[in-house]
């Protein structure tokens, strides 16, 4: 069965509808404000904010996954010297960060969970590139910055 | 000046795609005489990515980012969409579970998209304040989505049979305490706009729309419903759990910018009462399905081609897609809602003030990632 | 005592002519002074009182809460180019925000600032028909608005000219109708009914309550003068960009922003003395233009609230408003004054 409900028009008395308007409107001058001010003051991140991308190179298998996954191409793979059994063609993933959209499809597909996101989410810098390489990823946002 | 005295009758103006009236990057070429409008164009593509292709090049399960920019403010609608349509095709039932959230989550979004629409609108009208209330409301539906989903807009959190985090107690409380306060809230901003004459002298029997001619052209949505077409397509043929849960669909005789208004504010009392009957009846079970489990994302193969319509904020989603046996869309189409509703702006606005063109283009409630794809 | 007869009497070193010489130019830029820190206060009290209701913080980054914020936004337009459109009509197109600051400045001059304290009358000209001084004055603004919508070849700017013509000649006429009531009113009771101090003078019964039907046109007139919402057609950002100023930049915009500023401000002082009783209150003698300061600010907060709280009016509606509703108003505004008078009550 469909339920239809008919909206009729506001009703309303001229003039002192607009007037109680204006009245809503001064009332608000009361109200605290609900903006944050940003680099002072920072709002709660809720639990499962996520953004920044990291890697584990312990952890990696060098599988490609995360690259297939990737919906933009932002993940590709990358040649590491580093000693690790499980990842015998040492290929690492490595993120630009200028096209990433944060879609977490990396996380969810990655059999060893070696590929993971943080809260960061400051990752603003004057620098025009945004490459992350393996051991950038691994490594903390203060640090890659510096 | 060479100009000596005006030797043409009509001004030709262009609104937009930088203009303050303009949703998004419209462009209206305008014919003017004088005050009255003579000849809309519109003119598209300013924002234009491709996203159709982009789907077909990709897996199953990364078109959902797509989708998540087409209609930017309503996300969660667009995602169900593409679900609706490409569980169909992969033959993946969704468990009961997840189809609860998912319609709390759509419902949830429906209401931020609306909100934000009632802002632009009476932007568009000249009203500031407004706006400022409507998004402070709108801000603790995006903090539930964060809560939720892990970001804001572009959740991309729903997945091919299932959802991306399961819903917990703190978020079922969250979510209730939202609804509570939020009616009284909706009834400060509906009373602010309604009740004001200015308001109801500029939105009044502007933008007549017939219903013929709403269907004649494809209007879906609140457009066609405050047209007195009682059209919804989670009654016509329900999606989800709508078919479980108790609402009403609003329709309005007034046919004009006004019935839009009314019929979306009460669209949106609709949507929390949708709300608080589903958010009780969400079952226990898990939150994906195992077919469907993240190790195997990349290996659904579908074969065959379906049509899901679901019921966007903007008015009836449509998603086509084909299948050839591959782990890849062979073909996604997308019948957008705004793109339909924005071609009805020509014939609205014939011979009408500027001042009526840009209310009745604001009515339409115009989001460009969708129009343009 | 008034001001200047203050300011001679300490400058009475320099002889008797000099004095006053000196005394007239230093009072003429104290009132250009208070002109502008007026409008930089009424900038800075916009700004802030539409922040905190639309639950925003509002400018609180330069200086102490944001007041350097209007100081540090004039730098930034004086420091701006002025960029000139190809095929503007020069001397209008440089003219015109002039023109609209000069009418504001102007009108500053005439208002009737009443006693304060130890210096005595503040009021800066005196003149017999101050009254008709003051309206002449303002309509040269909507002047400064037509050429610089007609001059500066931009589409949206003619339109929005074309709008300010279309509201100002339809509110004009009633505004006058009302004026010319106050002044019936007023030749009861004293005998320079066209002088605005006389006005003000009259006033034992504010004329608010004698004549609520000329309050309400004159209350409307003033707004649309200054052309905020629900009257600003002329520049309707959702529709036309900003009308008349949309190719102008730097410190000549910055002249259009502060005279609406000041034109809401100089409007508000206005209706409270020609309806309020201007600078009358309790210790009328020593604080004065006090009163006139607050019955201004309630007026001015006022305007604010109606500014973000209505939409646009359409400019049609605004003009079937105006010669169908206002004038007649303002007609049968005059008729019940001449039944008062002839009556005797006033």
């Amino acid at each position: 069965m469909i339920e239809i409900k008919e909206v009729k028009e506001p009703k309303r008395i001229p003039v002192i509808g607009s007037i109680m308007g204006m009245f809503t409107v001064f009332r608000h001058l009361f109200q605290k404000p609900v903006t944050v001010q940003y680099p002072e003051v920072k709002e709660e991140l809720a639990d499962r904010f996520r953004f920044r991308v990291y890697l584990s190179t312990d952890d990696c298998v060098g599988c490609t996954l995360c690259e297939q996954v990737c919906p933009n191409l932002s993940i590709t793979m990358m040649n590491l010297d580093k000693e690790n059994q499980r990842n015998k063609r040492k290929i690492y993933p490595s993120v630009n960060f200028g096209t990433c959209t944060v879609c977490r499809n990396c996380e969810e597909i990655c059999p060893t969970d070696a590929i993971y996101l943080k809260e960061v989410f400051e990752t603003a810098r004057t620098k025009n590139n945004f490459m992350y390489s393996p051991t950038d990823l691994e490594k903390g946002e203060e640090e890659v910055k510096r | 000046m060479e100009n000596k005295g005006l030797k043409e009758k009509y001004i030709e103006l262009n609104m937009g795609p930088q203009h303050p009236s303009t949703h998004g990057v419209l462009r209206l070429k305008l014919l003017l005489d004088g005050e009255t409008v003579k000849n809309v164009e519109p003119v598209i593509g300013y924002l234009h990515r491709n996203a159709e292709k982009i789907c077909e090049l990709d897996f199953y399960c990364d078109a959902l980012i797509y989708f998540d920019r087409m209609d930017y403010v309503g996300a969660m609608n667009m995602e169900v969409g593409y679900l609706e349509a490409a569980e169909k095709l992969l033959n993946i039932e969704p468990p009961e579970r997840v189809v609860w959230i998912r319609t709390v989550m759509a419902e949830l979004n429906r209401l931020a998209s609306h909100l934000v629409w009632a802002g632009a609108f009476g932007l568009d009208l000249g009203m500031l304040t407004p706006f400022f209330y409507v998004f402070e409301q709108r801000e603790k539906i995006l903090d539930l989505f964060t809560e939720i989903c892990g970001s804001r807009q572009e959740t991309n959190y729903m997945s091919i049979g299932g959802v991306y985090q399961d819903f917990n107690d703190k978020i079922i409380y969250k979510i209730k305490e939202f609804t509570k306060q939020f009616p009284k809230k909706l009834d400060e901003v509906y009373n602010l706009l309604a009740k004001n004459d200015i308001f109801i002298s500029r939105t009044k029997n502007v933008g007549i729309l017939e219903p013929e001619v709403a269907l004649d052209y494809g209007v879906t949505g609140p457009m066609l419903r405050a047209s007195g077409v009682p059209y919804d397509v989670r009654k016509a043929e329900p999606y989800l759990a709508y078919d479980r849960v108790n609402f009403d669909i609003p329709i309005s005789k007034g046919k004009d910018v006004l019935a839009r208004f009314v019929v979306r504010f009460e669209e949106m009392r609709q949507s929390v009462k949708i709300i608080n009957q589903a958010i009780d009846k969400i079952p226990d079970g898990p939150y994906f399905n195992p077919k469907a489990r993240k190790s195997l994302m990349l290996r659904l193969r579908g074969e065959g081609d379906v049509y899901a319509r679901t019921e966007s904020p903007k008015g009836e989603f449509g998603v086509y897609l084909v299948g050839d046996g591959s782990v890849k869309p062979y073909r996604v189409h997308v019948r957008s809602p705004s793109f339909k509703n924005l071609s009805i702006l020509p014939y609205l606005s014939k011979d009408v003030l500027i001042a009526d063109m840009v209310a009745i283009s604001g009515s339409i409630d115009l989001v460009f990632g969708e129009v343009d794809r | 005592m008034n001001l200047l007869l203050r300011i001679s009497s300490i400058l009475s070193v320099f002889g008797h002519y000099p004095s006053f010489i000196l005394a007239y130019i230093i009072e003429t830029l104290m009132v250009i002074i208070f002109a502008t820190v007026v409008v930089a206060g009424m900038v800075y009290l916009f700004r802030k009182y539409m922040a905190r209701v639309q639950m925003r913080v509002g400018p609180n980054r330069v200086g102490k809460a944001g007041i350097l914020q209007v100081m540090a936004d004039g730098l930034k337009l004086i420091q701006k180019e002025s960029i000139m459109p190809e095929g503007r009509d020069d001397l209008a197109y440089k003219v015109a925000p002039v023109l609209i600051f000069f009418g504001l400045i102007m009108g500053f001059i005439f208002i009737p600032y009443g006693p304060l304290a130890w210096f005595g009358q503040l009021t800066v000209s005196h003149s017999d028909v101050s009254l008709i001084i003051i309206f002449a004055l303002i309509a040269i603004m909507p002047i400064g608005e037509i050429l610089s919508g007609i001059s500066s070849n931009n589409k949206y700017a003619v339109l929005g000219a074309l709008r300010g013509v279309a509201k100002d000649i339809s509110f004009e006429v009633p505004m006058m109708l009302s004026i010319l009531a106050v002044v019936m009113m007023a030749s009861v009771k004293v005998s320079n009914p066209l002088d605005i101090n006389g006005v003000v003078v009259a006033q034992s019964i504010p004329f608010a309550i004698l004549e609520p039907l000329g309050f309400f046109v004159f209350l409307i007139s003033m707004a649309a003068r200054a052309s905020y919402s629900p009257f600003d057609m002329g520049e309707s950002d959702s529709e036309l960009v900003t009308g008349n100023t949309t190719e102008y930049t730097g410190l000549r915009f910055g002249l259009f922003y502060l005279g609406l500023f000041g034109t809401i401000f100089l409007g508000s002082m206005l209706i409270s003395t020609i309806y309020l009783g201007g600078y009358y209150g309790p210790y009328t003698n020593y604080a004065g233009f006090i009163w006139l300061l607050i019955k201004t600010v309630v007026l001015v907060v006022i305007s604010l609230t109606i500014w973000l709280s209505m939409p646009r009016v359409r400019i049609d509606k605004f003009v079937t408003f105006g010669w169908k509703y206002l004038l007649p108003i303002s007609f049968i505004n005059l008729i019940i004054t001449g039944i008062l008078i002839f009556g005797g009550i006033a």
